[in-house]
């Protein structure tokens, strides 16, 4: 069966607003909120492209995955990865801010098939605001992280499931899986399980090993990728992951961030990035 | 905010280059906002679209046939700028003219097609194509070659540093384009510049369009080696406004040409400093990649300036005539 095709996703904003809040929830992440200058509706898996308003040494937005809205209040998850995500921690509650949201194809609305959530690191927004959004007990919710101190454990419920890659301490009434989440997942659903639609987001490695999963089980599988981006609404070509079916490219931020996993040349995925 | 006086004409006045009136002197760059056709459903507050006040689009570059474009990674940003290697990803010169211009026309969006192509018998072949096709286009304004993309091996920047390559370029384009703007865009990758301006010229070139990116490179730290896959790219951005400004008044100078400025513009500001050397139309390239209302932000602050306090054009003289 082929994932039934997201709907248009609305027409984006560019709006204005400022950083409201940037606290940490982990040892590594940061839960930045911005309060913009109206109220924009997102579906999972959907993303903003944030620019600090007229700091011309970073050329161009960064993307960021969506966590929650609360009026024109928008949420978001981030690391500091590099010199974009270091001046956003640096510049501060009531920084001004100009925002293009939301953008990009989100995850398949849900339909009675339950569903393997696997998050990983900065992946954990769109399957975060997912869960939050269908909040069906029939999902599978799975989330990795490094270690104990790299999970935000006050936005994991414990319905979530939890591996780590390093042992280490979790807070008191949480268990963690040693190894990575799609281990994790593999030990709670063995072969012979019902049938589950795989949602992925998170690291390239993540996404190959929950499409190899998928794969093996002929279940859908649909994976959020993460990209370097120029422009964020399709017009640079810069962000684009390779396409299976002609040996071409789509791009990450029009034609995804979210791709049936089928539909993508995972051999040429990640060549020349290092990954 | 007032306009200078010592502007040489009106900046908010349309822009008459060749055979063709455009309706305005903001225009967008090649390969900054794809073909027009994105972005169209965007919205902000207190803008009609990204293509309100728009003097023209300058499309992607379309060539011959497909190009899948460059493996990725594409994008590099560096501080004040970013590299780029796309590797001229279109969809080639036949769904250019069947899918893209139709949209273009009936959404009433002014453009420049923009071309390349490997050898000169080839710019004459696409001109030709594009001018059958689009012949009763009212909104196609003109033709920009791309002479200077310094990503493709086999074309691009080396036979646009030769002067005798850019004017056989623009005549065989030249010949196929008598009722369309026809313009250059050129490389700064070179000693002079104003001589490949003066080429184009001789080959019919209505104008040029300076500059191209800069060729540039990155080293990953991480691993020694280059960040783009094919080593080196083209360099734009905010860094490269003074260069392109010297390149440009270098053009004026020397050759006293229509230019159509472009490199770093971000700004009104930035666009007026572009003017005052010269420039009859400015593009805004990078800028409009992190904000699609950036050119149209321009021409906004453009349209609403004042007169200026002086009469314009005293002690001044400026290609455009106007």
């Amino acid at each position: 069966m082929t994932m039934p095709a997201a709907a248009p996703p609305p027409s984006a904003r560019r709006l204005r607003g400022t950083i409201a809040a940037d606290v940490p929830v982990s040892s590594s992440m940061r839960r930045l909120e911005l309060e913009l200058e109206e109220a924009v509706p997102f579906q999972p898996g959907q993303f903003c492209m944030l620019n600090l308003t007229g700091d011309l040494a970073l050329v161009f937005g960064r993307p960021f995955s969506l966590l929650a809205k609360t009026g024109q209040r928008l949420s978001l998850l981030y690391k500091v990865v590099g010199r974009g995500t270091a001046r956003l921690r640096d510049a501060g509650v009531g920084a001004p801010v100009t925002c293009l949201v939301p953008l990009g194809r989100p995850f398949p609305a849900p339909d009675p098939r339950p569903r393997l959530l696997l998050a990983g690191g900065v992946g954990l927004p769109p399957l975060l605001a997912w869960a939050e959004r269908w909040d069906r007990p029939q999902d599978l919710r799975c989330a990795g992280g490094r270690d104990g101190d790299d999970l935000p454990w006050g936005l994991l419920s414990p319905a979530w499931r939890v591996s780590l890659d390093r042992p280490g301490a979790v807070p008191a009434g949480r268990l963690a899986f040693g190894g990575n989440v799609v281990e994790l997942a593999r030990s709670l659903l063995p072969a012979g399980s019902p049938a589950h639609v795989v949602l992925a987001c998170g690291p390239l490695p993540l996404l190959r090993a929950a499409a190899v999963l998928a794969a093996e089980r002929g279940w859908d599988c649909s994976v959020s990728v993460e990209e370097r981006m120029g422009c964020g609404y399709g017009v640079c070509r810069g962000c684009v992951v390779p396409r299976a079916q002609d040996g071409g490219y789509a791009t990450a931020c029009k034609d995804g961030p979210v791709f049936d996993a089928r539909g993508l040349d995972w051999a040429r995925f990640g060549e020349g990035s290092g990954v | 905010m007032m306009l200078p006086g010592w502007l040489a004409f009106d900046p908010r006045g349309p822009l008459r280059l060749g055979p063709r009136e455009f309706p305005g002197r903001i225009w967008t760059a090649s390969g900054c906002f794809g073909y027009g056709l994105d972005g169209a459903d965007l919205v902000a507050p207190g803008y009609g679209s990204p293509f309100a006040g728009l003097g023209a689009v300058v499309t992607k570059t379309v060539t011959p046939e497909a190009r899948p474009g460059n493996p990725p990674p594409r994008l590099w940003e560096t501080a004040h700028g970013a590299l780029n290697s796309i590797g001229l990803e279109n969809v080639g010169l036949a769904r250019f003219v069947d899918e893209i211009v139709p949209v273009l026309e009936a959404r009433g969006v002014p453009f420049v097609a923009s071309l390349a192509a490997t050898r000169p018998g080839e710019f004459g072949d696409l001109a030709r194509r594009l001018a059958a096709a689009a012949a009763g286009s009212a909104h196609w304004h003109g033709v920009e070659l791309n002479l200077s993309c310094p990503n493709v091996a086999e074309g691009g920047v080396d036979f646009g540093r030769d002067p005798v390559m850019v004017e056989r370029c623009v005549a065989a384009a030249r010949e196929h384009l008598p009722e369309r703007a026809l313009l250059a865009k050129l490389t700064p990758n070179v000693g002079s510049i104003a001589r490949l301006a003066a080429a184009a010229a001789r080959g019919g070139a209505d104008g040029v369009t300076a500059i191209n990116t800069l060729i540039g490179m990155d080293v990953d730290l991480r691993t020694g080696l280059p960040v783009l896959p094919r080593r080196r790219g083209g360099y734009s951005g905010p860094a490269l406004l003074p260069v392109a400004l010297a390149r440009v008044d270098e053009i004026v100078q020397e050759t006293g040409l229509p230019v159509v400025g472009v490199g770093g513009i971000t700004t009104l500001e930035d666009a007026l400093k572009f003017f005052a050397v010269g420039a009859v139309a400015v593009q805004i390239g990078t800028a409009q990649m992190s904000d699609p209302f950036a050119a149209a932000a321009v021409a906004a602050g453009l349209a609403a300036a004042g007169d200026p306090e002086t009469s314009a054009g005293q002690g001044r003289s400026s290609p455009s005539g106007q």
